[in-house]
Parts: structure tokens; sequence; C-alpha cells
């Protein structure tokens, strides 16, 4: 009841962030979708090769709207990270809510595992289900000439995971009471260097690895700041 | 003796090589209401937050209901009430909400009637959202929401800090409902000192981080005290008397403030400096509070002050 009780004040409170990044993943890949399946515009475009031309298999097997969807994922990914890290571990340091919510007849723990509870319920209820549905949506026969591959699908987890990632870093600069040219900027830092790693990597193995244990090291830093640091 | 709820002991804190707290040490028994009064900055704040555990202590310890401060367990801190200063909740739950929110973590203490009756006597309705309170407002939603679980140790940091007299006059009125159950003990810090006049027993004044008193309140009022003395030629130039806070001159007289000299000290130094008379002024908590905390020789902020 008492950890229900918190995961509901910490859903309540990245409720807002969650919708907006659905409804923007929905209204962007919509866009995109629309403009690009296999009946109207794939088609158009093919239609214009006269017979005996020579064209790369790149151009058949490439998919522009769900490449597209791409980008569009990672930053909205990042940015609701950014968003619920910085709603959970900062905002409570301007509005001053730390001791009224911190004496609670609950460890230090229960309280930072209902924020991580709800940040991960967040993702998994926003932009997590539209990722899947998207894959599933454009794997069905007919709208694309080439159906996107399984690692297509696997990338935009990363994506996802990214976002996963940058929220823990924030999460971490935010309860960090260093100063910024010191430790606080740390949790950021280490998100953006994980970031820019991953894409620089092309084995899928490696970058999920580094993702795991890049968010073991930040889950096991922000339990250690949290229970130690004064409020 | 009565048992001892909260307790103290060499309790220190720095910021960094600021000395906010500065060995306190405090035996509060259950049952005592405590005023905690100091200026602003005097680490009245620190003070709570590391007697709840909120903060560490760089030397010393603090108990609370038996329990280490810095390890306070969630079983403790159920018995703990806890008014933050400025009352902050969280501005977009409503008053159901924050009832709703509070009341898990109590479950088998909440007194939903006396919070229901609390909400109505200050006639706020539940349905608004306390970023649409006034400063008033939320401090009686948050005094509500510390006394319904009952707590057996209610802890306040200037909880009546920025309303206006009204709201004080019934913020205290609530308080007085706790302090009427048997065995509650409150400790509430403030620098309003007719609040603390109102409902104290006893009185801990803490100045620059170091406790200056910890006494009853009726000990403190006698403790402190003015005289002014008359002299028929001019005033003497050393003043050496037991207690000697601040000396003022103005032209025969000799206005002295004195903590811990008793009647008799007063009587005989007068007689020793050639005094015509002294009389013994009556001082009000406020100015007695004023006094005892002053600075030595602290200058006046404007000129006309020290004609």
């Amino acid at each position: 009841m008492r950890f229900s009780s918190l995961l509901h004040k910490e859903f309540r409170e990245c409720l807002p962030w969650m919708l907006l990044a659905a409804i923007l993943f929905v209204a962007v890949t919509s866009v995109l979708f629309q403009t690009e399946t296999y009946s109207e515009n794939n088609s158009y475009r093919f239609s214009r090769l006269s017979p005996g031309t020579v064209i790369s298999s790149y151009k058949i097997t490439f998919y522009p709207a769900m490449s597209e969807t791409g980008p569009w994922l990672f930053f909205l990914s990042i940015g609701l990270g950014l968003a619920l890290g910085v709603r959970q571990f900062w905002i409570p340091n301007f509005t001053g809510t730390w001791p009224f919510l911190l004496h609670r007849s609950v460890s230090r723990n229960t309280i930072l595992a209902a924020k991580l509870t709800a940040a991960s319920i967040a993702f998994a209820c926003s932009i997590v289900p539209i990722w899947v549905g998207i894959y599933w949506y454009a794997t069905r026969p007919e709208v694309f000439a080439v159906p996107p591959t399984f690692r297509f699908f696997i990338e935009g987890w990363i994506f996802i995971t990214l976002g996963l990632v940058t929220y823990l870093g924030a999460g971490l600069s935010g309860l960090s009471t260093a100063k910024w040219y010191t430790t606080k900027i740390f949790g950021l830092a280490f998100a953006s260097l994980i970031i820019i790693t991953t894409f620089s990597q092309r084995s899928l193995v490696w970058v999920l690895t580094l993702i795991a244990v890049s968010a073991a090291i930040l889950l096991s830093r922000i339990f250690d700041t949290f229970l130690r640091r004064e409020f | 003796m009565s048992e001892i709820v909260l307790e103290t002991e060499g309790l220190t804190k720095y910021y960094g090589d600021s000395l906010a707290v500065d060995h306190l040490d405090l035996e509060i028994p259950r049952g005592c209401i405590c005023g905690f009064v100091g200026r602003n900055g005097a680490g009245k704040t620190t003070a709570i937050k590391l007697m709840l555990g909120l903060l560490e202590p760089t030397a010393g310890s603090s108990r609370l209901l038996g329990c280490d401060s810095s390890a306070l367990t969630p079983a403790i801190r159920q018995r703990i009430g806890y008014v933050t200063e400025g009352h902050r909740l969280f501005r977009w739950m409503s008053i159901a909400g924050l009832e709703k929110f509070q009341r898990a973590f109590f479950p088998k203490q909440w007194d939903d009637k006396f919070f229901t009756d609390m909400i109505e006597y200050f006639d706020l309705p539940k349905k608004k959202k306390i970023k649409h309170l006034s400063n008033g407002q939320r401090a009686q939603v948050s005094l509500a929401l510390a006394l319904a679980p009952n707590p057996e140790l209610l802890i306040m940091d200037d909880p009546t800090l920025g309303l206006d007299a009204a709201i004080r006059r019934q913020f205290l009125e609530g308080m007085i409902g706790l302090i009427m159950r048997e065995g509650r003990t409150v400790l509430f810090s403030s620098h309003i000192l007719g609040d603390v006049e109102r409902v104290s027993e006893r009185i801990v004044v803490i100045d620059k981080g170091i406790l200056r008193a910890y006494c009853s309140l009726e000990q403190f009022q006698e403790a402190v005290k003015k005289v002014i003395f008359t002299f028929a030629d001019s005033v003497p130039n050393e003043v050496n008397i037991d207690g000697l806070l601040h000396c003022k001159r103005i032209e025969k007289q000799l206005e002295l403030t004195l903590v811990g000299t008793d009647d008799e000290q007063i009587a005989e130094w007068a007689k020793s400096a050639g005094a015509e008379n002294h009389t013994i002024v009556k001082m009000s908590l406020e100015d007695q509070f004023i006094e005892f905390t002053a600075p030595a020789n602290q200058k006046r902020l404007f000129k006309w002050e020290e004609r």
C-alpha cells in the first residue's frame, strides 16, 4: 500500500511527459507513413522506371518512412529520459519537497524504487508499445515493398534503452549536490558518452552489453547517492 | 525521571567551513512542549534536519524515540509528525489527494475524523489543489497532515512563518489540540516569541549554532532582566557585575541587561557604584530574547536609535 501510494504519486508526475512523448511519436510516424507506403509513393516511384533500367538494390530495400522514424524515436526517447530525470530528481530540489517526501514510514530504497519503477512504466506505456505497433504494421504484407528487418526493430529498442540511460544520468546529476564542474556533471556526461559510443559500434550484442553495463553503473551510483545524500 | 524522547549529544554540523550547529546537547522529556527559538540563520532548521536524519552530523549524535537519527526506521518515523519549513507540499495534489497519500503511510493510526474536522474548521475545500492555496492555507493543511496520524512526537520547523495573526492563532489552537492528547511531545522552532510564550513549557535558545539556553519558560523570563541605575553625578566608566550582557549610558542613567543576576547582587552593585536608585524594568519575552541574543557592541541600524 505504501509502495503503491508512492508509485501512484511518481507516475502521476511522469504522466504529462509520457503522454507528450506518445502523442508526438504517433503524430510523427503517422505523417511519415502516410506519405511512404507501398501502395502510394513507393509504387509511384517504381512505376517511373523504364524497362531495362539498372537500379541499386538499396533503392528497393530502402524504406524511407521506417528509417525516418529512427531519429524521431531517438530524440523522443532521449527527451523523455531527460524530462523524467529532471521531473523526479531536479524539481524537488527547487520546490523543496524532499523533506516531506523523505519523512515517510518507508526506507529511502523504497522511495527510490518507486521513482525508478514509475519512470520505467512511463517508457513502457508510451514509446515502447508505439514502436512495437509500428514494426507490426510495417511488416504486414503490402505496406512496404520490402518489410523492415528484425535488426531494424532491435535498433529501435536500442534508442529506447538509450533514453533510459539518459534518464538515469539526468537523475544522478540531479541528485548530486556537488558543483557542476566537479562530479555533478558525471551522470549526464556519462550518459552522453554512452550514446556517442553506441553510435560508433556496429555489433548489436556489443551495443546491448554496453548499455546494460552503463545502466547498471548509473543505477548503483543513484542508489548510493540517494542513500547518502543530505536533504 | 520521565522518558527522554529527543536527545542530542554534541551534535555538530559544518557546511564546508561554516559552522551551523555547534555541540548541541538537548534532552527533551515525553509530554514536553518545547519552543526552539533563534534568530535567522541561528541553526534551527539544520538542527531539526539533523534530528530527523535528513542531514548527517559532522560530529555528535541525536536520538529520537530511542533510535539513532541517522538510522531512523520506518516504524519510528511513523511515530513522528513533521511539519516542514515553508509547508512545502506537492503542488499538483488536491487536499483529498494528499490526505490519501499521507494516510497510506499511517494505516493503523490515521484519524480520518480528526483530519476532516480540522480541514472543515479551517474552511478548506478538499478538492482544492495545493497550488491554489495561500501560504496560510498550506500551513493549515500541513498541520492537519502532521496531526491526523496522532504522532507521539511532533517536530515543526517554523510553522507560523509568513502567517498573519489570525491564521497563526488558528494554527496554534490546532497545535494545542494535539498537546491536549496525553503524552505528546512537541518541538517547534519559531522566531515569533509570542507563539512560543503562548504554548511552550520549555525554551531552547540557539544562537549562531550554539545552545545559549535550555530551561523552562519561567526560568528564562526570570533570568533575563533590564535594570536602570540613576546616578547623582556621573555614570561609572567600568561596570563589573556578574551576568552582564549589555550596557548603555543615557546621560546620568545606566541601563544594564543582565542574565542570571539575582536582585541582591544588583542591589549590592548599585550601592558600591554609588547609584541613587535602581529600577528593574519588566521585559517581554521578545525583548528578553533580542537582548539575550544580540551581539555585544552591536551597531544600531538607524542612527536615531543611538540618541
